[in-house]
């Protein structure tokens, strides 16, 4: 591929995080979790359930504040920004949620065309170019005027990716976009997010599991666990490096040092049988 | 905004810490109404389907109240002879009381556990959240333009309930129980006073009815844990509390209208 001939961005790093600290319910999810997201690749981000990968996200995004750290995007302070700044930084910030999150009073065009209506004072004529090209692009122009209950898990995942995409962010951020998915689904949304990468630059955040998927388009892991950053590197290499926290996630072994027992009093205390022990 | 971060087992502080988090959540709407401005037309959605939806129930159920208060008195009245007063006793039943306080029993059972099964979903399939990302602030963009419809179709729905209850006491008096209709509408328009029934009574309590219950509404959208049995409790609430106001908020307001 051909170098882009503008000038290279001063800093490669579009998202720093460091020492991000954060306690829910008690819990410490994050303990001084330091991370870097390269501008213009495809960053995944593992770990198992609970280890706060969606919470992370939400973090990168201000939607929820860290108890302490500090997450620079694109070199602003998340956490300071003000909330007319915050929404203005969040333009340039595509999230693909989960559940889709489709507005269920829309239908698909108009579900597209929501942050365009918000945001913008284009003509109709352009909106709706505007919005016919994002649906070409995921291959559901066909489906602009079927409503959110009349769409497939797949589709409607495709029109959340449509409506991510529809102001050209420099990030997107992907909360688990292949649960629930059949194959041929899940290769559409795998080959989506691995075009807009390549054609528009665009900066990935994707948080999943499947590392076979992960392996396809990611260029960089990592493996989140204990509130940190436990390891990372090449989505192809990675399960190998021989650190106990991969072989455990890698390898799918029920315990390790993310251990199958959630922490809990001495069983033979809980029983009652604690005093018969010498 | 929650209020179940008190925490306290006492229903009495639980019941205060929410009435408390409901005035806070009153002042971040009230800050986010210009905003709204820019949202017109959801707004306007919001008053169809807050008012104008909500109009055969209203008109029925005015219909319905005029007759049997009518078929009451008629009986009562015929006691001692002063049956004639009946279409005037119906009217100031109506204006004063019934029409605003049934009104507002009616707005809450339909059109606010309506906006607050609808927030509640909302936030339970993260399109709240999603608003968010895409920079739209949901106060502004959702409760704001619900709020304020409910503000604007209170009254209104309150004039055609007791326009029906009126003419449902019409029904059964001049035409089923033969009260003359001259006299009907001549005590009537005597003793119906402009500020202290229509003014006060009719469109004052309305206007006072609708922001309660639709601020209740909208406040225990937001407020709703993001499940099905979240929901379910949200919407209960949303009766009970606003049927709660209504009333009491109805006793304190005659005390001083009087």
């Amino acid at each position: 591929m051909t170098e882009p001939v503008s000038t290279p961005p001063a800093d490669d790093t579009l998202v720093r995080i460091r020492g991000l600290t954060t306690v829910l319910g008690g819990r410490a999810v994050f303990d001084g979790l330091d991370m870097d997201i390269p501008r213009g690749r495809i960053t995944a981000i593992m770990g198992a359930s609970g280890t706060g990968k969606t919470t992370l996200l939400k973090h990168i995004t201000g939607h929820m504040r860290a108890d302490a750290g500090q997450i620079l995007l694109d070199g602003e302070n998340v956490a300071e920004l003000p909330r007319e700044q915050l929404y203005e930084l969040r333009e340039g910030i595509g999230y693909l949620f989960q559940n889709s999150a489709l507005l269920t009073d829309y239908d698909v065009f108009e579900n597209v065309a929501f942050p365009l209506r918000r945001h913008t004072r284009l003509p109709e004529v352009l909106i709706r170019n505007v919005v016919l090209m994002k649906l070409q692009a995921v291959g559901l122009r066909g489906a602009a005027r079927l409503m959110p209950s009349e769409l497939s898990g797949g589709m409607a995942r495709r029109v959340a990716l449509a409506r991510a995409i529809v102001f050209d962010p420099m990030l997107i951020l992907y909360d688990e976009p292949f649960v629930g998915l059949d194959p041929v689904a899940l290769n559409q949304i795998l080959l989506l997010i691995a075009t807009l990468n390549r054609t528009l630059g665009i900066t990935s955040v994707l948080v999943a599991h499947e590392l076979s998927a992960v392996r396809e388009i990611a260029d960089h892991v990592q493996l989140l666990a204990n509130g940190k950053v436990v390891a990372q590197g090449d989505p192809k290499t990675i399960a190998d490096d021989g650190s106990p926290w991969t072989r455990q996630f890698f390898g799918g072994e029920a315990d390790g040092p993310v251990p199958f027992q959630y922490p809990a009093v001495d069983f033979a205390t809980e029983l009652g049988f604690a005093g018969a022990r010498p | 905004m929650n209020a179940r971060r008190w925490g306290g087992s006492n229903v009495v502080t639980q019941t205060l810490a929410q009435i408390g988090a409901c005035g806070l959540f009153l002042l971040t709407l009230l800050a986010a109404v210009p905003r709204s401005f820019q949202y017109f037309r959801e707004t306007s959605r919001q008053l169809w389907f807050v008012g104008a939806m909500s109009l055969t129930i209203i008109m029925v159920c005015g219909l319905f109240v005029g007759m049997v208060l009518m078929l009451q008195l008629y009986h009562v009245l015929s006691i001692f002879g002063g049956t004639s007063a009946s279409g005037m006793v119906v009217a100031l039943s109506v204006y004063r009381e019934l029409g605003p306080v049934v009104t507002a029993l009616l707005f809450a059972g339909r059109a606010g556990t309506a906006i607050t099964a609808e927030i509640g979903l909302m936030r339970a399939t993260d399109q709240i959240a999603a608003m968010e990302m895409m920079a739209v602030d949901p106060i502004a963009y959702v409760a704001t333009p619900r709020f304020l419809a409910g503000v604007v179709a209170m009254p209104l729905l309150c004039c055609v309930f007791c326009a029906m209850a009126v003419f449902g006491g019409h029904l059964v008096g001049v035409t089923w129980l033969g009260i003359d209709n001259g006299t009907f509408w001549s005590n009537m328009t005597a003793q119906v006073d402009l500020r202290t029934d229509i003014i006060n009574g009719v469109l004052l309590k309305s206007l006072a009815f609708g922001a309660v219950v639709t601020l209740i509404a909208v406040y225990q959208g937001f407020a709703t844990a993001a499940t099905s049995e979240g929901v379910a409790h949200a919407t209960t609430r949303t009766v009970v509390a606003s049927s709660i106001a209504i009333l009491a908020l109805d006793f304190v307001l005659t005390a001083f209208l009087m």
